[in-house]
């Protein structure tokens, strides 16, 4: 009895200390630096090159300014994203319990593990190319590259995480007498969920930098099109605008959404209490 | 002598005595074979019997190999017997309909580390019906039981290892039991812990009078908890003996007569 509220201090120890907020401040002033220098050097290497090869920030500014103006620059972002999207969930909605079935049923996992690495080796240009052949210059081009891309590697991370659900909580819920469904629904899905997110998080970052490329190749407006348009004129400052849009959106989608999803979905591993 | 140290559990000798529902558990001439990688099948436990009245503490106390969890996977109903039958409230165990009623705890606290202590706890109300706020309102109940109120938000990693097995402990206790089976549920404390969660154990038994069976090496742990010790020879796994420990409680293990009785069984395992 005694020694259970003395390990009181176990659980004081896990309250947030002063130590990882210092940590983190300092984190962040090392990433404003770095900012700071990268912002340097480019005005600076922009001086002595010609436009069309460096613009100068400023000129970047503009053209992001000029592009915004003009209208579709939201327009094309929001087809751009929506494509990702569709194709994203799509992935996910057939990886996630496909990968379970093919984790949980040996038998099935050997006939089709050959398949995955295969999936992942074939490029996103040669997804790109047979969407053309297929589909035509159409949303389902984009689609498709994205889901081809995004489905391996979320279903190699749910089946991963399938893989590793503890037998021991299997055991334990039999003698709780609980139903298969409830088994998979409370052990399974918790245990194979950091499995899926980082699998999704991987998926949906490579998702849209291929929609790039799909929609260079085999489409009439979005992001990647306004790239090409940008290339084939000249106007790299249009291409630098675009490019600094689309980071900054990641950055974005990374600290705004899953960064603090994640923290809170996996609050209780220590690793990430710990920061 | 022998005859002393076979006690009240006459179903044992009594060839086939009609089944009582005074017996929580009875276990009659249990056998039991695995198979092996070679393709034979190897004798685990040959005909084991042993009986628990409703209410009482009983110790199977053998080395490893011979058979002890095996034993109670058949007596909680996840094994079947080759041969032999179990009776459990005087119900032949293929009739037993009451499983939900049986409670298990392993020699690891198999704590959910994504589940909070309360959530745990409420883990084994969560195969039947039972509505939300019931679980919750029972499983808070049963952490303050087990002396953890205030801790219900924590997660496994925040607990010490005593904690952890006071959840375990709660987690099987919340289904109110009237079977409580334990695999060396303590063996992974260290001493001082272990003894404490014997106390905490003792209190919260006679307060619930449900009924304990434990297996377990440790001749310690059997002399200070157990009503009756079984216990077993291995290769294969069969009874030795029956000891009823006659002692009154709390048992110091420094007492004279615990030492005696710990004595007696060393010699036995």
């Amino acid at each position: 009895m005694e020694t259970a509220m003395n390990s009181n201090t176990t659980l004081a120890g896990q309250q947030p200390t002063p130590q990882p907020q210092r940590r983190r401040r300092k984190l962040a002033l090392q990433r404003l630096a770095l900012l700071v220098l990268l912002l340097g050097v480019w005005p600076l290497a922009s001086l002595g090159t010609p436009a069309f090869v460096l613009p100068s920030p400023a000129r970047v500014v503009q053209a992001l300014m000029r592009l915004i103006e003009n209208g579709t620059f939201f327009a094309d972002l929001g087809v751009t994203l929506g494509r990702v999207l569709v194709g994203f969930v799509l992935a996910a909605l057939t990886a996630a319990p496909l990968g379970i079935l093919l984790g949980s049923n040996r038998r099935l996992g050997e006939f089709f593990e050959p398949v995955l690495p295969i999936m992942n080796t074939v490029s996103s240009a040669i997804w790109a190319i047979f969407a053309i052949i297929w589909f035509g210059i159409s949303n389902a081009t984009t689609i498709f590259v994205v889901y081809m891309t995004a489905m391996p590697l979320i279903l190699t991370n749910v089946w991963q995480g399938t893989q590793t659900v503890n037998a021991e909580f299997i055991e334990l819920a039999r003698t709780f007498r609980m139903s298969r469904a409830k088994v998979m629904r409370k052990i399974y899905l918790p245990t194979i969920l950091p499995y899926f997110f980082s699998g999704a998080r991987l998926a949906f970052g490579f998702g849209w930098r291929v929609s790039l490329v799909a929609e260079t190749l085999g489409s009439s407006n979005g992001v990647g099109y306004r790239l090409r348009q940008a290339a084939d004129l000249v106007q790299t400052d249009q291409v630098f605008a675009w490019t600094v849009t689309l980071v900054a959106m990641m950055a974005l989608l990374e600290m705004g959404i899953l960064k603090p999803l994640e923290n809170h979905l996996f609050r209780w591993k220590k690793s990430v209490a710990n920061g | 002598m022998n005859a002393s140290l076979h006690p009240s559990p006459a179903p044992t000798q009594g060839a086939e005595a009609a089944p009582s529902s005074d017996y929580a558990v009875d276990a009659r001439r249990i056998s039991k074979w695995f198979p092996t990688p070679d393709g034979e099948s190897l004798l685990v436990l040959k005909d084991v019997s042993f009986s628990v009245e409703r209410g009482k503490i009983a110790a199977i106390l053998g080395a490893s190999g011979c058979g002890k969890s095996t034993l109670l996977n058949i007596v909680s109903g996840l094994l079947a017997p080759d041969r032999g039958e179990v009776f459990l409230n005087g119900i032949a165990s293929r009739e037993f309909r009451q499983w939900r009623s049986i409670a298990y705890m392993f020699q690891e606290d198999r704590l959910l580390p994504w589940r909070t202590a309360i959530d745990n706890v409420a883990f084994g109300l969560e195969a039947g019906d039972i509505p939300r706020a019931e679980r919750m309102r029972r499983a808070r109940e049963t952490l303050q039981l087990v002396g953890l109120e205030g801790f219900e938000n924590a997660y496994p990693y925040q607990l010490s290892g005593g904690m952890r097995s006071r959840v375990a402990l709660a987690r099987s206790l919340v289904v109110e039991p009237m079977l409580l089976l334990m695999d060396e549920p303590f063996s992974k404390l260290d001493p001082m812990i272990r003894s404490q969660m014997h106390a905490e154990l003792l209190r919260i038994q006679e307060m619930k009078g449900v009924t304990v069976v434990f297996v377990t090496h440790d001749v310690d742990e059997a002399v200070v908890l157990a009503d009756h010790v079984t216990v077993l020879m291995p290769r294969p796994g069969r009874v030795k003996e029956v000891v009823p420990i006659d002692l009154p409680r709390p048992r110091e293990q420094t007492r004279q007569d615990v030492i005696e009785y710990v004595r007696k069984l060393r010699t036995m395992v």
